[in-house]
């Protein structure tokens, strides 16, 4: 966690919330860097859903649509999905997920990153949450 | 309904081992701590400390506690005496389905406890006293849930534990057995026990340590310094899968009777006069259509089955998985579910349905290990 980064404190636990990162409403956080979408979930949703020990993600150049379920995500307590925040083509996918799944637990942000996505179109970041606005979201789901 | 949550006595000391916190049956508790494999692994071959103050803990008072019990509960008590736990015992309503399985601990001829699941907490307590008014009895139940806790120390090198935390006499307890007022780190505790829900209580070691919340949190806390590794209830879920015994209001519950659910360590057809006992034995009579069975899936096959998925033969449906979870000592996922008694193929093939995919799967009894 850098200085800037958001901490957000609920009884039920503590959630990162990256600056820099734009997010979604059903917990993934997305990265735009030289039009190529970056995907993940989550602090939060990793938390949720507690230690990960299956990934499933899609073929490299799949064609997606945006909100289509393009990643499985299995733990211990239960199954999510991760939605393409973006219809585009599948550029790359993390492959150390599949030996290493917990990776998204042990840095969600960062190495535990699920899919690289070349958009159609050029993002349109005012449909995503500043990270401001998600730690509300947060704090009001969880008091 | 009105929702409450409660929370483990225990939580701030569960934090400062790092617990990932989550809620089960209304209880904010450690579901890990980090890494639910490991604490599994650890409690099979080294040892581990869990917080269960989420169990139900009632102290039950009367003056005919044993002629009240031995009409409530499926087990034969005859033999129960002080000192003695009996359990899983089962409260089965008229009809033979199961209300709970609980744990019964012989305080003295007046003073019985009984530690019960956690979501059924009000609904044992009354369905005690109903029965109790019902039959005449005089007798009292004293929730003490949240002003106790109950510790599970379990694993080979539980004894070891144990030793540092100064009650060296409490090791050489037989399986089933408990000491009362035992000096746990100084300070009087209310019991101490050789069992668990592990799996380890029987294959090696496994100790409960009911006490105090201020005590609890010393003995969690010098547990974890003596070696033992904190574990959750992740961890606690994965290793009852192993060993077969089912989770109430998952595996078993008010729409299932205990001879297809096959609980047989938690009755006595011998014994009569109990409540459920005319249905019972007409379903024991009559047979039943379904049967409570363990299955494994390959190696390598990463998913795992989930309560609701088909159980399947040639595309036709002949079961349900009611709990499933990767098992670290087998590698793979395991499940267990209820297959028609006209397919009871143990040690034999089906398929699993997971998430619109087929998968093979064993079939087989309980232990899976």
């Amino acid at each position: 966690m850098s200085a800037e980064d958001i901490l957000v404190k609920t009884k039920l636990g503590e959630y990162i919330i990256k600056r820099g990162l734009l997010y979604t409403e059903s917990d993934e956080w997305i990265k735009v860097q030289n039009n190529i979408v970056t995907l993940g979930i989550t602090d939060y949703a990793q938390k949720k859903l507690k230690y990960i020990v299956n990934v499933e993600l899609p073929e490299p150049g799949t064609t997606v649509n945006a909100g289509e379920s393009i990643v499985t995500l299995e733990s211990v307590k239960s199954v999510a999905d991760a939605y393409s925040p973006c219809s585009g083509e599948v550029l790359e996918v993390n492959e150390e997920l599949y030996d290493t799944p917990d990776l998204i637990n042990k840095d969600p942000y960062g190495a535990g990153w699920l899919v690289k996505i070349k958009p159609t179109e050029p993002v349109d970041k005012g449909r995503f949450l500043s990270p401001e606005a998600y730690a509300e979201k947060i704090r009001k789901k969880e008091g | 309904m009105l929702k409450t949550t409660r929370e483990t006595p225990l939580l701030k000391t569960l934090r400062k081992y790092g617990a990932s916190i989550g809620e089960f049956a209304g209880w904010i508790t450690a579901m890990d701590y980090g890494n639910p494999l490991e604490e599994h692994i650890a409690t099979r071959n080294s040892v581990t400390v869990f917080d269960v103050s989420h169990m139900g803990r009632y102290l039950i008072r009367g003056d005919n506690l044993f002629e009240f019990f031995q009409k409530l509960v499926t087990k034969d008590l005859s033999k129960f005496k002080e000192g003695r736990m009996s359990g899983p015992v089962l409260l089965l309503n008229e009809d033979a389905r199961i209300i709970d399985d609980i744990m019964l601990y012989y305080l003295s001829d007046t003073e019985w406890l009984a530690v019960v699941n956690a979501p059924n907490i009000e609904k044992d307590r009354a369905w005690i006293l109903k029965w109790a008014k019902k039959w005449g009895y005089n007798i009292t139940v004293e929730d003490i849930t949240l002003s106790t806790t109950l510790i599970a120390i379990q694993g080979p090198h539980a004894p070891e534990i144990l030793e540092s935390l100064g009650v060296n006499e409490a090791k050489n307890l037989s399986i089933l057995e408990f000491l009362r007022n035992p000096s746990v780190l100084g300070e009087e505790a209310i019991l101490i026990s050789r069992s668990g829900w592990t799996g380890e209580e029987v294959r090696s070691y496994g100790y409960e340590i009911m006490t105090t919340v201020k005590n609890g949190e010393r003995v969690f806390e010098a547990a974890v310094e003596a070696g033992a590794k904190p574990a959750g209830l992740i961890a606690r879920d994965s290793l009852r899968l192993e060993m077969g015994y089912p989770l109430i209001g998952v595996d078993i519950g008010n729409n299932t009777n205990p001879i297809e659910a096959r609980y047989w360590m938690a009755l006595s057809l011998k014994k009569e006069g109990f409540l459920g006992e005319e249905a019972l034995r007409r379903i024991y009579e009559e047979g039943v259509r379904r049967f409570r069975v363990a299955f494994k899936l390959k190696k390598g096959v990463r998913r795992i089955p989930r309560h609701g998925n088909s159980i399947l033969i040639n595309n036709r449906i002949v079961g349900r998985v009611t709990s499933g979870a990767y098992s670290p000592t087998l590698g793979r996922s395991i499940g267990m579910g209820y297959i028609e008694a006209t397919h009871l193929y143990i040690g034999f093939k089906v398929a699993v349905d997971i998430r619109g995919k087929s998968y093979e799967a064993k079939i087989l009894d309980f232990p899976l290990i």
